[in-house]
């Protein structure tokens, strides 16, 4: 499992990266960062499902999946949960799969109190 | 432009769709491997964004499955991935992909990418465009734009080859302008250009949309009737015959009273006809039209069908 520690060092979101590949546009951040959101929940729900019937495959694919929309959006510390996630899917381990849910979902978390309480540039 | 933009997730899709828009493509969004597919059965989608991992069938199926299809237009495919290792990148571009990215995309260069892109497919439109008008060029007759004699010929042998499949009569009509070298001789070639070009727009008039129609050479036309036996091809030949000495030509200096001599010829059933055999057996029988004092349709073999039967009665 990649070194957690490593985390605090990295901003939740990384704005200047995520908006200089989508042109500059906040609002269009905004939106992609709602979907995001919503995707996560959704997500989130199969994963517990998946971890019940211990079906890493399905485990393995959505970390990797969550690990790919949290790139787009500039979310290093997202991505690197996921990143475990999907290790934990790969080599079929159940417990460091749940811990990195419970991570996935604290970082979250980290997330939208950062970004209530730093505006947009 | 359209273009296809297929990715499971959601969030890139949107980022691409967005960037893709701004730079004026039309899009079309597929979540999957298998709307992907079907996304691309629409002939008008000829630039493709595909990501490698997605549910139903990867990227790298999709563009096997792109690739082995015929008489498509060439569809110009990027394949997206995170893999950036180079065997990836081989495996990529060996399923057929033209080009290869990893993500997180970066867009400047997908722009570029898609530009260069869009010269192939520039360049594939054409080379098609030329391609079809060689074709034309080749096949056509160059003053009526009927077939020409290769091309009739072709197409003759074709039918004669169904028609013995499906155990079908083909028939022949050859027919030419009476006293066609009088006219050129009389009023100029070009007046005789005009004239042939007034009788081949009566005769397209009056042949079926299943029927061909070539210049065998001069003033010679060809008619092939597909599934048309002894009886009604002379009913055919009749109908030619009337619609082009009905009235005048009218031509630049003149109208000018102008009739057809036809002759007509039947595949047979009992045995294999070649294109050449029925052709000269159709020249006969126009032969005999000329000799019969010209304006008149014979068909080859009707005088021994006619006796035949009187022997029956």
């Amino acid at each position: 499992m990649p070194d957690l520690i490593d985390l605090d060092k990295l901003q939740p979101i990384d704005f200047d990266e995520v908006l200089n590949r989508i042109g500059g546009d906040s609002s269009f951040l905004m939106e992609l960062l709602t979907i995001y959101f919503q995707e996560f929940d959704d997500k989130k729900h199969l994963l517990e499902e998946a971890i019940a019937s211990q079906d890493y495959i399905q485990v393995c694919e959505l970390g990797h999946s969550l690990k790919g929309s949290s790139a787009n959006l500039g979310l290093a510390r997202l991505q690197r949960v996921a990143l475990s996630l999907e290790i934990a899917g790969r080599e079929k381990r159940i417990r460091p799969a749940q811990e990195a849910i419970r991570a996935l979902e604290a970082e979250v978390q980290t997330l939208k109190t950062f970004l209530a309480k730093n505006t947009l540039p | 432009m359209k273009i296809l933009i297929a990715d499971d997730d959601p969030i890139s899709s949107k980022i691409l769709q967005k960037n893709l828009e701004n730079w004026d493509y039309e899009t079309v969004l597929a979540r999957s491997g298998p709307s992907a597919w079907q996304a691309l059965q629409d002939e008008s989608l000829r630039l493709a964004i595909l990501d490698w991992m997605m549910p139903g069938m990867d990227g790298v199926e999709v563009c096997r499955k792109i690739r082995r299809r015929k008489k498509y237009k060439y569809t110009y495919i990027i394949l997206l991935s995170a893999k950036d290792r180079t065997p990836d990148i081989i495996a990529g571009l060996s399923s057929g992909a033209d080009d290869y990215m990893t993500k997180p995309v970066n867009f400047l260069e997908l722009k570029a990418r898609l530009k260069a892109g869009r010269r192939i497919i520039d360049l594939e439109d054409k080379l098609l465009f030329i391609q079809n008008q060689l074709k034309d060029l080749a096949s056509r007759d160059s003053l009526t734009r009927i077939w020409n004699r290769a091309e009739i010929t072709r197409f003759l042998s074709e039918e004669l080859e169904r028609g013995r499949r499906e155990k079908k009569f083909t028939s022949v009509i050859m027919l030419d302008v009476d006293h066609f070298k009088k006219i050129n001789d009389f009023y100029g070639h070009s007046i005789g250009d005009q004239a042939l070009l007034q009788v081949v727009s009566r005769l397209r008039r009056k042949v079926r949309r299943s029927d061909k129609m070539g210049r065998y050479g001069g003033d010679e036309i060809i008619v092939i009737l597909p599934n048309c036996g002894q009886a009604e091809v002379k009913n055919v030949g009749e109908r030619l015959r009337l619609a082009v000495g009905g009235r005048r030509i009218r031509t630049e200096l003149d109208a000018v009273p102008i009739t057809i001599s036809a002759g007509c010829a039947t595949s047979d059933l009992q045995q294999a006809t070649s294109p050449e055999a029925l052709i000269k057996t159709a020249d006969k029988a126009l032969l005999k039209a000329k000799e019969q004092g010209r304006n008149c349709v014979i068909v080859s073999g009707e005088a021994r069908q006619r006796a035949r039967e009187k022997e029956n009665a």
